[in-house]
């Protein structure tokens, strides 16, 4: 395996609130290597977004908090969690690049497209506005805009919604960064531009050798881009591995439940479809057992007393889950195997 | 853009004649007669006579398109109470001071006003903002009829650091400049700020954090034009207001403005000086209005295009 891009250890965020401290993430591990697309799943609320946008440092302090002993390297050199503002802002789309989830509302009405891009290319780089505005015009060609030139002097609101997110992308591609963070990149989409968006991702990955984190809840989507896969539930790593791992041999009750409500072609219409009972803990106070317990079909005494640690299938494959325990009752995995990997 | 810029033209007019007409009518209704208490002392031959000769025996309908037809041409009459003046003249004489410290104070207002709402919003929950907004809620709530005396009094009467009134050199513009624009800053601080903290919290500010930009670079490309659209609208008119003289302000300080002239005409009864005041700053007002509808049409690309339709 390639040199990893970034390691994260133990990060831990939290908000704090009037009513108290939220612990939006806790306590995630995980590493991306160099050209690697890894996915991270998981239901709303669960803390992808928030690892994410920590990553980059995108969200405001206060009241968010990176709490002590959380470690982000970047590149094997730059401590995120360390860096001071000033050295953040030459890491952010000089280094990485952040795509986001609506393209109707994260494009600034009020300027042209080409000004948006030129912007952070003029920041990071040395050129003169018109050489800048090349660069926009051939990225809008590189994210298959035709008129390229036309559109860098059109405004936002003048575009669809696809066309604006393939702004997006271009704008997040404008310094070629080492790690592209897309966070939810087509759920504002149609179906058919999502399609098309997830084409250009991959095909864009290929072409440059970017390393993408890709945040979705859309297990399609998943199948279509990601190497490996981390899902997460209630601001933790509950099961880790290979894509393969995830979608045939998934060992977490939670991915098992994550794979059974995504709908499918063949089932017969009058099964309802399928999805978790419940909802995600308050992560005002955690509960001091396994998160998923309360939810969980298998949940045995230990679950809702100790938290399990990660159990390893394979060097690439890890579930936090007791049922992994050698002297936990074999359970057998309620999921065919291949479920949800329509794509 | 053209027409965009015609259609408000057109919209204009329209408005402009609508209060022409309404206000014409309605002072019909006003009780009392123009002549005054002279009227009831007059002999019943010579009151015809001044009716007839403002044209007041005729029907109301032919009244108002004789009316129409004169201000159509700028005209606005001659004042019943001063026969030897006509409103225009009036107008002519006593705006310009209104609308120079209108001006003066305007500019004052928007310049300490937007960039203490800008601080303030930089400085969101933390001392700096406090202290702006508080100085803002003064402003609010003191009205002018407190500021502009005790301005005159202290920095006048009392320190004689500038002069307490009257309209003579540009030091006699500074203290009644301040006075009218007290309340305006408050206004614009307090609509900036919120405006500045609402932009703030939108997606695309977080793009543009995520490019790499600088607070200054976000706050000066980003959030400014942004936050400004809505304090451009209610800058028409607050300049309007501002513009046309507050009438306390104008008294306190001895300043030869319009407000003094409006008030008289109506305990008077001055037909022609309450309806063509009126006019006047309807017309004012809605002049500016389209204003700031081209320059809102400016900042704002997506208004510009709607009108290119």
């Amino acid at each position: 395996m390639s040199k990893p891009i970034l390691e994260v250890n133990n990060l831990r965020v939290s908000f704090k609130m009037y009513a108290g401290e939220v612990q939006a993430v806790r306590g995630v591990s995980f590493t991306l290597n160099k050209g690697e697309v890894l996915a991270i799943v998981g239901e709303s609320g669960c803390g992808k977004s928030v690892t994410a946008q920590t990553i980059m440092r995108l969200i405001p302090t206060p009241p968010s908090y990176i709490k002590p002993g959380s470690s982000i390297l970047f590149d094997g050199k730059h401590e995120i969690t360390k860096l001071t503002e000033s050295q953040m802002e030459h890491v952010r789309g000089e280094e990485m690049g952040m795509i986001f989830q609506d393209p109707m509302t994260s494009l600034n009405p009020t300027m042209t497209v080409g000004a948006q891009i030129s912007e952070g290319i003029r920041k990071h780089q040395k050129v003169t506005k018109a050489e800048a505005m090349q660069r926009a015009a051939d990225l809008l060609t590189l994210v298959g805009m035709s008129n390229a030139q036309e559109r860098t002097r059109q405004y936002p609101h003048e575009l669809s919604g696809g066309m604006r997110q393939r702004v997006m992308i271009a704008l997040s591609l404008a310094c070629n960064p080492k790690l592209l963070i897309a966070d939810e990149p087509t759920t504002a989409l149609d179906v058919t531009i999502q399609a098309q968006i997830i084409d250009l991702l991959r095909e864009i990955q290929k072409k440059t050798d970017t390393s993408i984190i890709l945040i979705t809840h859309d297990l399609g989507v998943v199948a279509e881009m990601a190497h490996r896969v981390i899902v997460m539930y209630a601001g933790k790593v509950v099961e880790r591995g290979t894509l393969n791992d995830i979608f045939y041999n998934p060992k977490h009750p939670y991915t098992w439940g994550l794979l059974r409500s995504v709908p499918r072609l063949d089932s017969d219409r009058n099964n309802d479809l399928e999805s978790i009972p419940g909802t995600p803990p308050d992560l005002f106070a955690p509960p001091v057992g396994c998160a998923f317990a309360a939810r969980c079909p298998y949940a045995m005494k230990i679950c809702k007393e100790v938290d399990p640690e990660h159990f390893d299938v394979s060097a690439e494959h890890s579930s936090a889950c007791w049922l992994m325990h050698p002297e936990a009752p074999k359970v057998e995995m309620p999921v065919q195997a291949g479920r949800g990997s329509h794509g | 853009m053209l027409k965009y810029v015609l259609r408000r033209f057109v919209y204009m007019l329209i408005t402009l004649w609508v209060i022409i007409t309404a206000t014409f009518f309605l002072m019909k209704l006003l009780p009392g007669n123009p002549f005054g208490e002279v009227a009831a002392k007059l002999p019943p031959e010579n009151l015809k006579i001044l009716r007839e000769q403002y044209g007041l025996d005729k029907p109301e309908w032919q009244q108002y398109l004789k009316y129409i037809g004169h201000v159509a041409q700028g005209d606005l009459g001659v004042s019943y109470q001063f026969p030897t003046r006509s409103v225009v003249d009036v107008i002519k004489q006593s705006f310009p001071a209104s609308l120079e410290l209108g001006i003066e104070s305007l500019i004052f207002a928007v310049i300490v006003g937007l960039l203490l709402g800008i601080f303030a919003a930089l400085k969101h929950n933390k001392a700096g903002d406090y202290s702006a907004m508080f100085i803002a809620l003064i402003g609010i709530s003191v009205p002018s009829f407190v500021v502009a005396p005790l301005l005159s009094y202290l920095l006048g009467n009392k320190w004689h650091i500038l002069p307490a009134g009257l309209w003579q050199g540009p030091e006699h513009r500074i203290l009644p400049a301040l006075a009218l624009s007290f309340g305006t800053i408050a206004i614009l601080a307090r609509m900036m700020r919120a405006s500045m903290l609402e932009v703030s919290s939108l997606d695309y500010i977080k793009t543009a954090k995520s490019k790499g930009l600088t607070t200054w670079k976000i706050v000066t490309s980003h959030m400014l034009r942004n936050a400004i659209l809505p304090v451009i609208t209610i800058l028409g008119p607050i300049a309007v207001n501002v513009i046309t003289g507050t009438l306390v302000v104008e008294s306190v300080f001895s300043v030869p403005g319009l407000g003094y002239q409006f008030v008289t005409s109506i305990t008077t009864l001055d037909y022609t000086m309450i309806t063509g005041l009126t006019i006047f700053y309807a017309a004012i007002l809605i002049i500016v209005m389209f204003l700031t509808d081209i320059a809102y049409g400016f900042v704002d690309p997506r208004i510009r295009m709607s009108g290119r339709r």
